[in-house]
């Protein structure tokens, strides 16, 4: 199973197992780790679920399509590397991904 | 056995009381279904109603998203940005969605709260109230009119023109006859909002600065100002109405999780969503067909109408397991209430807002009710549905209808 590292803003670190298939948005919420609303659900329509990669992940991650971008929109302090988390799909290349939690979501 | 034969239209009052048995049927024997008396098309299962959404270039909302509009073929002007595609959709919603994040939204939960405490505190001694007459009708409609700066005396005639344009005689279509996409007196507040700028979103609306459709970096003109505020007060009036009163419908109905939630107040997002995806206020959305589309064998042909049928989509099995049970505790899916893609409501986190707030505050005065249906009426149109009367009593009440509605 891929794992993921959700860094919250205070440096506090969690380390997930994630589901091949499923996003790194549900593999945060399944996890309980804080600081993802996913308001939405994985819609791609509220802005909630906003993660920051880090900078080693960019590349494979990938860059967020045209919905995406106008639903960044709606995120607080978007940055280059933001991405909406529902929206990053798991797969075994993803092992060990790193990502860091904004200090809010609203 | 005779089987009724399958028969679905947007205006026809015995399909909105419950309009579930009616769109099951049409998820499975007719997914792509062709209304004749009409001339249109609708889709119900959840897959193609999100893909279909999601596709712009055959499901385009530039002649409008209402299926009355559609057929009409009546010129839209520019500025109403949910009846275009992108990129001049793109180019009008950009700078709008800045002021609808959840953080701008986030910081008048106060006077939210202070309109719910306003409508309801006089109701709490009576132990009765109508969602609708004291909620539903006066807490969005006070917080979008703030919003705008809309001054309070003029709220209610601003409501009834929004509200009159959308409602239909019941088994009928919209009546186009004379419509105008201005209106709802806001002009007059625009001409002196110009001259007297302040805090609210007429004034940014008027100040900020986008890049139109062609590239060139202006602001938005007055006429198209008019037309924003026009659209964005009609849509934050009725819709959210609605939600408050399937709130207090769909609750009485199951009291079980209603005390969970009353219980453990955070809880209340995720039963707003169960309420949202169970009843959606906006039933259906309608595309026009920019060019042929196959979709279960059924040639769709350019120059149709289509419905999206949102309400159908979010009871579909193949998404939702035990899609037609009302759960706040299931597995988080997206619902497609507030639709899909780069249409998606701009007023989203403003409605959630509205709605959990609508919920918390009437929690805290009135932990439990009954709804009399008997009383209560449902409302009529091509684009909303929902109550347009909801009289809730408690056991305060000295004066309870004889038939209670509970699970």
């Amino acid at each position: 199973m891929p794992n993921i590292t959700f860094i919250e803003a205070t440096g506090q670190s969690h380390v997930v197992d994630a589901v091949s298939g499923s996003s790194v948005m549900a593999a945060a919420k399944k996890n309980y780790v804080p600081g993802i609303d996913a308001d939405c659900g994985g819609g791609c329509q509220c802005g909630t679920c906003h993660i920051y990669v880090e900078p080693e992940w960019r590349a494979q991650v990938g860059s967020p399509d045209a919905l995406e971008e106008a639903t960044l929109g709606f995120s607080c302090d978007v940055r280059a590397n933001s991405r909406l988390s529902c929206q990053i799909k798991v797969t075994p290349a993803l092992d060990g991904l790193v990502v860091r939690l904004p200090i809010s979501q609203r | 056995m005779n089987v009724k034969p399958l028969h679905w239209d947007p205006y026809k009052p015995e399909y909105f009381s419950d309009p579930h048995p009616v769109f099951a049927r049409l998820r499975e024997e007719a997914p792509v279904y062709y209304n004749d008396q009409y001339d249109f098309y609708a889709i119900s299962r959840y897959d193609d109603v999100q893909a279909g959404l999601g596709d712009y270039h055959t499901y385009s909302s530039s002649r409008g998203d209402i299926l009355e509009f559609i057929k009409a073929n009546a010129p839209i002007p520019p500025g109403v940005f949910i009846m275009s595609d992108p990129p001049a959709h793109t180019a009008y919603r950009t700078p709008l969605t800045k002021i609808f994040t959840p953080r701008r939204v986030a910081a008048i939960e106060p006077q939210i709260r202070a309109f719910c405490a306003n409508a309801l505190d006089p109701l709490v001694e009576s132990g009765e109230f109508n969602f609708i007459e004291n909620l539903g009708k006066e807490m969005p409609m006070r917080v979008i009119g703030m919003l705008l700066g809309v001054p309070e005396q003029d709220l209610k005639a601003v409501q009834r023109e929004a509200d009159a344009k959308l409602v239909t005689e019941a088994g009928k279509p919209m009546d186009l006859t004379g419509h105008s996409f201005t209106g709802e007196g806001f002009e007059a507040y625009i001409d002196w909002r110009m001259k007297n700028p302040s805090d609210d979103l007429m004034t940014e609306l008027l100040t900020t600065e986008f890049k139109d459709e062609n590239g060139l970096t202006r602001r938005f003109t007055r006429d198209e100002v008019v037309i924003i505020c026009s659209i964005l007060g009609a849509a934050g009036n009725e819709t959210t109405n609605r939600l408050i009163g399937w709130t207090g419908k769909v609750l009485a109905e199951h009291p079980d999780q209603r005390r969970e939630i009353c219980d453990n107040r955070a809880l209340i997002p995720q039963a707003i969503e169960e309420i949202l995806r169970f009843e959606p206020p906006g039933p259906s959305v309608a595309r026009y067909v920019a060019k042929d589309v196959e979709l279960h064998g059924v040639t769709v042909p350019a120059g149709s109408a289509m419905c999206m049928l949102v309400a159908a989509a979010n009871r579909d099995e193949r998404k939702f397991e035990n899609a037609n049970t009302f759960n706040i505790h299931r597995e988080r899916l997206p619902h497609l209430t507030f639709g899909y893609g780069f249409h998606a409501c701009l007023g989203n986190a403003l409605a959630r807002l509205e709605g959990r707030i609508a919920l918390d505050e009437v929690l805290n005065r009135f932990p439990e009710w009954d709804v009399d249906l008997a009383e209560a009426k449902l409302t009529s149109t091509s684009t909303v549905r929902g109550w347009e009367t909801l009289p809730a009593y408690t056991s305060r009440s000295s004066r309870r209808p004889p038939t209670r509605k509970s699970a």
